[in-house]
């Protein structure tokens, strides 16, 4: 199974990630992700790899355990 | 502030035996202890598992599972964790300066028996880091120990901010969640635990299961170390049985009547007492913060909040900005602006597991445990004419 993952370390709150995958991430009011922590589907995996490709902190990661 | 002079034992005194009488020094250590049977890896880990010891830092996680997480072979070091980063607990710093042998003997029994060539003992304050170090002095034990000390943050102590500290890092939390049992000290395989969790190795591996479990509860029996503070008339360290009643505690401290904040800053609040017993995980590392009632307590928890906020790493965006927030809510509430109830119940669902180390999970359960326990002040300072009471600094909070 396929779960996004962040870390708090890396992220600086670009927002880039919500924009891509907008069913599965959403923005706090101070910019930063909130996963909604639900698996990504089959038909959804090549945007959220869109979306891990595409964070500037690369602080996003697709885990698949 | 309490000193570590102040230690008092309720039943029998099995950590703290003959530091009544100073410091133990290697003689007097083996009157008091006698010395440390030779045990394997597979000795430990049954005795562990017999008695149920869970780790005394905090998250009071079972000693037996950490010890068989560890791979067969390859234990690259044990490591002691010191650096006791709860403001109030004295504990750790307590047995490293009277009864440093006793630390050491649990640590190094287990690196023998796990064939590790490290002993790291990270310490914070310098009082016990010479102990240890004169303790040293006295000892051959056939291995590589260092002592080190590590900063004093809040967030330091915890395990993998310590590991970094050790390497020669910074003193945070790195960003993976990954275990010490797995990629420790050096990316090496690592037993990492509490002072204390060592002392009673040591203790356990003496007495065996049996006599080991002589008092305490039966889930999790022996002893445990608790500081005390706050409105208390004697605050300090105290040795009692696993299971103890609070009441009995708070009464042998005189303590004042009152809210009790049980486990520390990352606790919760009781307003009632009776019938509530201390053992892990509610206690957490053992901390004991009478309220009493001389003090506003939502000035005191918004205190807390502000020292809380302010020992964030500056590492995670929700951590910084939730932690500020929050301290923000919590001062407008106390002077009765209904937007920062609002916005604090909204906040504390946006903080916990939003960061790379559980100072926000721990924060939110403390700061909701709060709104539960002292509603009926929130509903009072709501009316906008507040509780009337000084705000006393009865629980420490600021630097
Ligand atoms: S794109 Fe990356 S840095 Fe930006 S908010 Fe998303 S995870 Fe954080
Ligand atoms: S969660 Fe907070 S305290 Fe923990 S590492 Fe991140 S910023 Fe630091």
């Amino acid at each position: 199974m396929n779960k996004l993952e962040i870390d708090w370390t890396r992220c600086d709150g670009h927002g880039l990630c919500a924009g891509l995958v907008p069913d599965d991430i959403l923005l706090d009011e101070w910019g930063f992700p909130v996963l909604r922590g639900r698996e990504i589907t089959a038909g959804e995996l090549s945007d959220a790899r869109r979306a891990v490709l595409a964070c500037p902190a690369l602080a996003l990661r697709l885990n698949n355990r | 502030m309490i000193t570590v002079d102040d230690t008092r034992v309720i039943g029998e005194a099995r950590v703290l035996a003959g530091t009544d009488q100073g410091r133990l020094d290697l003689l007097r250590h083996r009157s008091t202890h006698g010395s440390l049977p030779a045990l394997t890896r597979d000795d430990y880990t049954k005795l562990c598992e017999a008695v149920g010891l869970r780790g005394r830092g905090g998250a009071a996680f079972p000693v037996a599972l950490k010890l068989q997480d560890l791979p067969a072979r390859g234990v690259e070091a044990v490591v002691v964790n010191g650096s006791e980063s709860e403001p109030v607990s004295r504990k750790d710093r307590l047995l490293l300066t009277r009864s440093p042998h006793l630390v050491l003997d649990g640590a190094v029994g287990l690196a023998h028996a796990l064939g590790a060539p490290h002993v790291l003992i990270a310490v914070h304050d310098a009082r016990a880091a010479t102990s240890v170090r004169e303790a040293l002095m006295e000892r051959d034990d056939r291995l590589a120990i260092e002592v080190q000390e590590t900063p004093g943050r809040f967030v330091a102590g915890e395990a993998r901010a310590v590991l970094s500290a050790l390497e020669g890092g910074a003193a945070v939390p790195p960003g993976r969640r990954v275990l010490p049992t797995r990629k420790g000290y050096h990316r090496r395989p690592t037993f990492l635990s509490n002072v204390e969790t060592f002392a009673q190795l040591a203790v356990l591996a003496r007495l065996g299961s049996r006599g080991f479990s002589s008092t305490g509860l039966i889930s999790e029996p022996g002893t445990q170390l608790l500081t005390i503070d706050g409105a208390v008339r004697r605050p300090g360290v105290i040795e009692t049985p696993t299971g103890v009643p609070l009441d009995t505690v708070l009464q042998y401290s005189g303590a004042q009547a009152g809210p009790v904040l049980l486990g520390g800053y990352h606790g919760r609040w009781l307003q009632r007492t009776e019938g509530v017993t201390l053992q892990r995980p509610e206690v957490s590392a053992g901390i004991i913060l009478a309220l009493g009632s001389d003090t506003c307590p939502l000035g005191e928890i918004t205190r807390v909040t502000q020292w809380l906020s302010s020992q964030s790493a500056g590492q995670c965006g929700p951590c910084v900005f939730g932690l500020a927030a929050l301290v923000d809510d919590f001062a407008r509430l106390t002077v009765g602006d209904p937007q920062g109830w609002h916005d604090a119940h909204r906040h504390l669902g946006l903080v916990p597991g939003r960061g790379a180390c559980a100072h926000p999970d721990g924060t939110a359960r403390f700061l909701t445990s709060a709104l539960e326990e002292f509603d009926d002040d929130v509903q009072h300072h709501l009316t906008g004419q507040g509780c009337g009471r000084p705000v006393l600094g009865v629980l420490g909070g600021t630097r």
